[in-house]
């Protein structure tokens, strides 16, 4: 229970708070470039992706996430006396498709290199990587209005590296005790090095997120932060505008676009205030504490490590034909920006559904697909909408979606030239997905008997019916009070279990009454009675 | 049948095999046993050949005498056969000391050995048998444990050329597990330009055959015996028509340095695996250990003095600074002495597009180059020993000395090969001549190793 002098304290905390975010956090201000005081920041990252081909990148053991532990290794991925390395082709492919997704150039020669140092993670002592001679140099991401950004910025590629992954330690598990699993040791992974071009926590977020889009829609990479199989390094730095830049730090273990947005303004805020406090800003490796909002330091860049580097002797230098590179570049698919910018125009898409297309693994192919010969706009609705909300309910990602492209649309046909109702098409989507059916829709609309209800004989039969058995109701409405009119309507929707359709039915009805639509549905229940019976029809198919 | 069916045969101990134990000499491999074989073992008996056993070796392949392994030191198979007085014991050479040794006393009539610097000919040279290193790539490095990766060679030792010659069928194959083994186009391309040169001698002929003698190889430590037996190699040769020419390698100043920085290098990184933690034993859990110093203990003990001093040697060339000065300059330096090599033979060297052809002295081509193996004969285990047990390094280091006969075609990858051609006439212990070809000339070499063995000992 707070007493009102405190509150009063923590509400000046909150409001200072909020103050002084606005002057530092770039995430929220309009212009996000803009700190306060001419002060600016640098921000660089680096990009550790996890290669999504089947094999490691110099053993043919498979890659693999949250397999058991240790069932995934090799006499090479564990170091062992005599073993070689043997370059892993596809993860080659994956890494030039990249590239050329980046706009970087692909560099007809690379070399690769020992990086030393010890760890039980790193069972060889050093890790094999392309410190010299890369693969591919330069390149560039671009962010837009449309990724959400004031004014447009082009992000700069340093370059593109191939590397191993380590394995990974697990301290503390069993106290006193690391465990080590090698499943991910020898995982190839692709290095991307930004320049120092990012001035917001809100454009490097950006920057994340395009590059994941770009890395999963190549397909060299799962690109997820959450599972590891993206790992980003941030460089944070800052300076007064006109002055030299500053120290950097670098931030890890950032297991999130938001955790690398809040974990970068933070360390400006920390950074500002050191110095304006007159401290001097050591280059440090730290980490990111979510509760307390503050970074705070791993290791010492100062007592970092000479990784010795030196050519790897065993593998020759890899060189790429023009034709080769010219060949990969061919299987390109679309990028996300060209994509975006196409779907807007070709299916008259808002940008954000555009962007909930682009995001979801799977769904634009599948989208795409459905809308042939079919109205964007009701593909969109169905998909987006309903199809994505039933997904979402039930926690099943769109990349595990049991309805085909097939099924999709025979439903929406169906929908569309009446031989079921609206309603009814979502019901039949909710047994398609509960039950993982193959079966077409027309199956289980006639296993469960649910076609629409269109013939107005019938409908006819059973208004007078009902009308003859509530003859008093009925009068009312007749004189003039509309107000028992949905109670018909309702009836006549659980008599007809929700077949019927309801502009047909709506007409039978005001037939057999004598009277105007228009005068029934002026009545502002009009349109909730029809959601409300929807509801209870809902209540009673549980 | 396969092609050495029957034949015995030794494996140096740092060639992976699954039913024998694979120590390397050292105590860290204590009771090692691979889980898998390497190449070379696998092709030897798939050919019939039988493996008797593994054999001593210099510790991960460090050293040229042999007294650096955990099994103790080789003894020079004459110390059995004369029953020689302590005193007088001599070294059987390294690092293939072992298998050298086992040769030399038939205990098996050939044995496999691994030469980065010299492993298997110095040996061969000091023992008195046959030691043959293929041209780099042709044998498959695949399970066997890396000392060095741009420079170990799978090697031979045998008693007649004829019985390494048969081995190196068996073994000299592609194999796409070894990224450095050489591709079968060019594989095939060598061969048919070897086979043409081959079959210009036959035996006893050698008529038309320029032998190389060069100059720079008559370096000052090297005894006076030796001499005598290089010599009566240039005669013997001579006599069965060759001609003799007499050529300069400019560069072979460099190749010591150069050899030590870069295979130190290498093995300073090959070596950083062997931390107790997946196999071999972790130890020094005790008091006052902490995690950076996890592996310390381990290597420490599991490493001998020389394989510690050598770790030590190849960190520091590789440290950022001594990069650029020591690294480097010696990769430069190892071109410059395959140029040497490439100016001096008539045979163009496959590796390169266009070498950079000597302008019109065709007068100073050579067909092989003939050397000793060894700059003396086999030394008494005494002055090695004492060497060894001083703690002055700098003492130790004088020990590198011996390779450097060796060293240079095991920079430049060619095939070279050690004949037993004599005996010392001070001391009556054998002393080898070394025959070195271009690139990829290996049925070549050993056609003209055969002509030079047919001296009789």
């Amino acid at each position: 229970m707070l007493l009102s002098g405190s509150r009063f304290y923590s509400r000046r905390l909150l409001i200072r708070n909020h103050f002084q975010r606005a002057t530092f956090a770039t995430a929220t201000s309009q212009n996000h470039r803009y700190i306060k005081d001419n002060w600016e920041a640098i921000i660089g990252i680096e990009v550790h992706a996890q290669i999504n081909s089947n094999t490691k990148l110099f053993s043919d053991t498979p890659t693999s996430f949250n397999d058991l532990v240790n069932t995934n290794i090799s006499t090479i991925d564990a170091a062992f006396p005599g073993v070689q390395p043997t370059l892993n082709g596809r993860c080659v492919e994956l890494a030039v498709k990249t590239a050329l997704a980046l706009d970087s150039k692909v560099q007809s020669l690379s070399t690769f290199d020992r990086k030393h140092y010890f760890y039980p993670d790193l069972p060889q002592g050093y890790q094999i990587t392309q410190q010299r001679e890369p693969i591919a140099r330069g390149g560039s991401i671009s962010l837009t209005q449309l990724d959400g950004l004031d004014e447009p910025i082009k992000v700069g590629i340093e370059q593109l590296q191939l590397e191993q992954d380590t394995g990974k330690s697990m301290h503390d598990m069993r106290p006193g005790f690391t465990l080590l699993d090698l499943n991910r040791a020898g995982t190839g992974l692709m290095e991307i090095v930004t320049k120092p071009d990012m001035r917001s926590s809100h454009e490097a977020g950006l920057l994340v997120k395009k590059l994941q889009a770009i890395l999963r829609s190549v397909g060299s990479s799962k690109a997820n932060m959450e599972e590891g199989s993206m790992r980003c390094d941030v460089n944070v730095s800052v300076h007064k505008i006109g002055e030299p830049f500053g120290t950097r730090c670098e931030l890890k273990n950032l297991n999130s676009v938001r955790f690398l947005s809040m974990a970068i303004d933070a360390e400006i805020k920390r950074q500002i205030i050191a110095i304006e406090q007159g401290e001097i800003i050591e280059s440090e490796t730290r980490g990111y504490d979510v509760s307390s909002d503050k970074t705070f330091k791993l290791r010492g860049k100062e007592s970092a490590l000479d990784y010795r580097f030196m050519p790897e002797p065993d593998l020759p230098p890899l060189i790429l034909s023009s034709d080769y590179i010219e060949s990969v570049g061919s299987t390109l698919p679309e990028l996300p920006d060209q994509c975006r910018t196409r779907i807007m125009e070709q299916y008259e898409l808002s940008l954000t559904d555009a962007n909930v297309l682009l995001n979801e693994s799977g769904s634009l192919v599948f989208y795409e697909k459905v809308c042939i010969g079919r109205n964007p706009r009701f593909v969109v609705n169905w998909t987006l909408h309903e199809l994505f909300g039933q997904l979402a309910s039930r926690s099943i990602p769109f990349q595990e979606n049991p309805i085909s492209e097939q099924q999709m649309g025979s439903l929406l046909d169906l929908i569309q030239n009446g031989t079921i109702t609206g309603p009814t098409g979502k019901s039949v989507l909710k047994v398609m997905l509960e039950e993982r059916s193959n079966e077409m829709p027309m199956k289980i609309v006639e296993s469960k008997g649910w076609a629409r209800m269109g013939d107005s004989e019938k409908l006819k039969t059973l208004c007078e019916n009902l009308i003859s058995q509530h003859v008093e109701k009925a009068e009312t409405i007749r004189n003039g009070e509309p107000k028992m009119y949905n109670w018909f309507i309702g009836q006549l929707m659980r008599e007809t279990k929700g077949l019927a359709d309801p502009t047909e039915l709506n007409n039978a009805l005001c037939n057999a009454l004598g009277c105007k639509l228009e005068d029934m549905t002026s009545a502002p229940a009009g349109g909730s009675a029809i959601k409300k019976t929807k509801k209870s029809k809902g209540k009673k198919g549980m | 049948m396969g092609p050495l069916d029957g034949m015995l045969m030794g494996i140096k101990d740092n060639f992976c095999t699954s039913t024998l134990p694979t120590t390397c000499g050292s105590v860290m491999l204590k009771g090692f046993t691979s889980p898998y074989d390497a190449t070379v073992v696998k092709l030897l008996e798939a050919s019939g050949a039988i493996l008797i056993g593994k054999t001593n070796m210099d510790e991960f392949g460090m050293g040229s005498a042999n007294v650096y392994s955990d099994s103790g030191v080789v003894q020079h198979p004459f110390t059995c056969e004369k029953d020689v007085k302590e005193e007088d014991r001599r070294v059987a050479g390294g690092s293939s000391g072992g298998s050298a040794a086992a040769v030399g006393m038939k205990m098996c009539t050939a044995a496999l050995g691994s030469d980065t610097g010299g492993s298997v000919r110095l040996p061969a040279s000091y023992c008195g048998v046959v030691g043959f290193k293929p041209s780099y790539g042709r044998c498959s490095r695949n399970g066997l444990v890396a000392y060095a990766n741009s420079l170990d060679t799978v090697g031979i030792l045998s008693g007649t050329v004829k019985q390494a010659s048969v081995v190196y069928d068996a073994i000299s194959k592609h194999d796409p597990k070894d990224p450095s083994s050489m591709p079968d186009k060019l594989r095939s391309k060598l061969d048919e330009s070897d086979s043409i040169l081959r079959s210009q001698w036959t035996k006893g002929n050698l008529k038309g055959l320029v032998v190389g003698i060069p100059q720079e190889y008559y370096v000052d430590p090297m005894s006076d015996d030796v001499v005598d037996v290089w010599r009566s190699g240039i005669q013997f040769l001579k006599e069965q028509g060759a001609t003799i020419q007499s050529i300069s390698l400019p560069h072979t100043h460099l190749a010591l340095p150069a050899y030590y920085i870069i295979a130190l290098a290498e093995a300073s990184s090959n070596l950083a695996r062997y931390d107790g933690v997946r196999f071999g034993k972790l130890k020094g859990q005790g008091e006052g250990w902490c995690d950076m110093m996890l592996y310390a203990d381990t290597r420490a003990e599991g490493f001998g003095a020389e394989v510690q001093r050598r770790i030590l040697l190849g960190t520091h060339v590789l440290t950022a600074g001594t990069f650029d000065t020591l690294f480097l300059p010696a990769q430069k330096a190892r071109r410059l002495i395959q140029a040497d090599f490439d100016q001096v033979f008539y045979q163009h060297n496959a590796l390169y597009e266009s070498s950079v052809e000597q302008e019109g002295q065709e007068s100073t081509k050579v067909h092989v180059i003939l050397t000793p193996s060894a700059i003396s004969s086999a030394p008494r285990m005494t002055d090695v020993l004492e060497r060894h047990e001083s703690s002055n390094d700098v003492k130790a280091v004088d020990a590198y000395m011996n390779d450097v006969m060796t060293v240079p075609a095991s920079l430049a990858g060619l095939p070279a090969i050690t004949v037993p051609f004599g005996k010392s006439a001070v001391d009556g212990y054998p002393i080898g001549l070394q025959l070195m070809a271009q690139y990829g000339h290996d049925g070549f070499l050993l056609s003209i190793a055969n002509s030079l063995a047919k001296k009789q000992k």
